[in-house]
């Protein structure tokens, strides 16, 4: 990689997180994102953890109590692969990151750093991939993850597991990084989440 | 050996003499291994006849295995004259009869073949890949994948495969043999002769397992040099590698889930991994290796040099 930008990896989730808004209002500016509205944050569940256990109450106060609070929806699922999803949605997009922020920190701040697995943005790529233009948009995802501070895309072509559409895949993650993404850079860790509750 | 109509890899000596090698170091460590058994008067040795057949049954019905477990529908001509066309064209390049053609639905590049002589063939390619490469490039890629049935590369891997398998095998046998204090045999086993055997087992296992994936490469080092000749084109195959995977093959099936929940250990023997096909993106050898190769044949054909 080049001597310039991208070659960094960020030291922590907000640094990471602040690239996030950075990318998407770039490529809001150029047409090739449409905004989207909702994010994930999926960690591992465990009721021993008092914050865990109370987390729809303990959300209500950080995402809604106080000055500066993002006031951003949220829903909990668990999906079938034991996992837990905090599903928030907010039109906002930097309100939306800074949410997700706020609540991985939360979870890290309460004794359960290692539970956290990633965030998921949804974003629409309305621009041009390989010879495809996808005027109605792509749905994608940028999953973060939350041990190696880096963000890759992900595009499902399928529920089940190794359905993604890795060209595509390849060349967004490129076009990413070159727009100041923190883009993972070990190719075999952009693991897929099949599956996704949004 | 009985002459065949098909090209071998006759162009390129030192390949072909790794190749018979490796093959003969297998054929010893097979001989070794099974007078081993013998000696040893394990009544293990019964194994070989169920995992021989189970071989055969694979390599008999690997045309069949894989239409189902990749989700490939054959076609006719009728409904992909384009692909039928190009499949025919480099079929009678290589002088054997027109293979069975499927299509793959799906958005992942790739492309394969499989059956066990060349009246047999299957080739199947992902609508993917289609979608992506130019005619030039699928044409080569298909040659590939021609090239792999030409070669009678399914057979020889399936005879290599045997003795991977049968040791795999062999190894989780023993060794719940072994925690469980044996299967009532009346026989009584020494534990150390046993010990013995289990070694032996895992020894075996590895270097045939070595020598099976040199055995894989030199076949896809093979296949890409007669696909190449019977093409005449080089650089096209290293074009549709290099466009395809050359960042793709890094990005994994894998859920990110799986990190979070560990795994079960599980012996999965070799022959039950969907073998008895020849994937074009096969991990074994590097892509970047078989492109420089490509490169270089191409530069030899165009400068005539040899």
């Amino acid at each position: 990689m080049g001597i310039f930008g991208g070659s960094k990896t960020p030291k922590n989730d907000w640094s990471a997180m602040s690239t996030v808004i950075k990318a998407e209002a770039k490529l809001q500016a150029l047409g090739e994102i449409t905004p989207a509205r909702r994010a994930g944050v999926i960690y591992r569940n465990d009721d021993e953890n008092g914050f865990l256990k109370d987390i729809d109450r303990e959300l209500n106060t950080i995402l809604y109590v106080g000055q500066g609070a993002t006031k951003t929806a949220f829903e909990i699922e668990d999906d079938d692969r034991g996992m837990r999803w905090i599903v928030l949605e907010d039109g906002n997009f930097n309100d939306l990151v800074s949410s997700v922020y706020t609540v991985g920190n939360a979870i890290s701040a309460n004794d359960a750093s290692e539970n956290l697995l990633a965030a998921v943005f949804e974003l629409y790529f309305t621009g041009t991939v390989e010879d495809n233009t996808y005027r109605s948009g792509l749905r994608t995802y940028w999953i973060y993850r939350y041990d190696r501070k880096t963000f890759y895309p992900f595009v499902p072509t399928g529920e089940s597991e190794g359905e993604r559409d890795r060209p595509t895949e390849a060349r967004m993650g490129h076009d990413l990084r070159k727009h100041g993404l923190a883009v993972e850079k070990s190719l075999t860790e952009w693991m897929g989440l099949w599956g996704i509750p949004f | 050996m009985t002459s065949t109509t098909t090209r071998k890899f006759h162009k390129d000596r030192g390949l072909v003499t790794r190749m018979y090698f490796t093959m003969f170091m297998l054929g010893i460590l097979y001989a070794v291994f099974a007078l081993f058994l013998l000696g040893a008067g394990t009544p293990l040795i019964f194994v070989a006849p169920i995992v021989g057949i189970m071989i055969v049954v694979q390599y008999y019905m690997s045309d069949k295995l894989i239409l189902m477990s990749t989700g490939a529908k054959e076609v006719s001509a009728e409904q992909q004259p384009e692909l039928h066309r190009m499949v025919k064209l480099l079929a009678d390049r290589y002088g054997m009869p027109m293979p069975r053609v499927a299509i793959i639905d799906t958005a992942i590049p790739n492309a394969f073949a499989t059956g066990r002589n060349p009246k047999n063939a299957l080739v199947a390619v992902t609508t993917g890949i289609q979608q992506r490469l130019s005619e030039r490039e699928l044409q080569a890629v298909i040659g590939h994948e021609l090239a792999h049935v030409a070669n009678r590369d399914m057979r020889v891997l399936a005879i290599a495969n045997f003795l991977v398998t049968l040791t795999s095998f062999l190894m989780t046998m023993l060794f719940w043999n072994m925690l469980f204090g044996g299967m009532g045999g009346r026989r009584s086993n020494n534990g150390g002769g046993m010990m013995m055997v289990y070694l032996v087992t895992i020894i075996v296992y590895f270097i045939g397992q070595l020598l099976v994936l040199a055995l894989t490469r030199y076949r896809e080092y093979g296949a890409d040099h007669t696909g190449a000749e019977i093409s005449g084109d080089p650089g096209a195959l290293a074009d549709a590698l290099e466009k395809i995977s050359g960042t793709v093959a890094g990005i994994p099936d894998k859920d990110l889930r799986k990190l979070q929940t560990a795994n079960a250990f599980l012996i999965i023997p070799a022959a039950l991994k969907g073998q008895g096909s020849m994937n074009l993106f096969s991990t074994h050898p590097p892509l970047q290796e078989r492109v420089k190769r490509l490169r270089e044949l191409e530069a030899r054909m165009r400068y005539g040099l040899r």
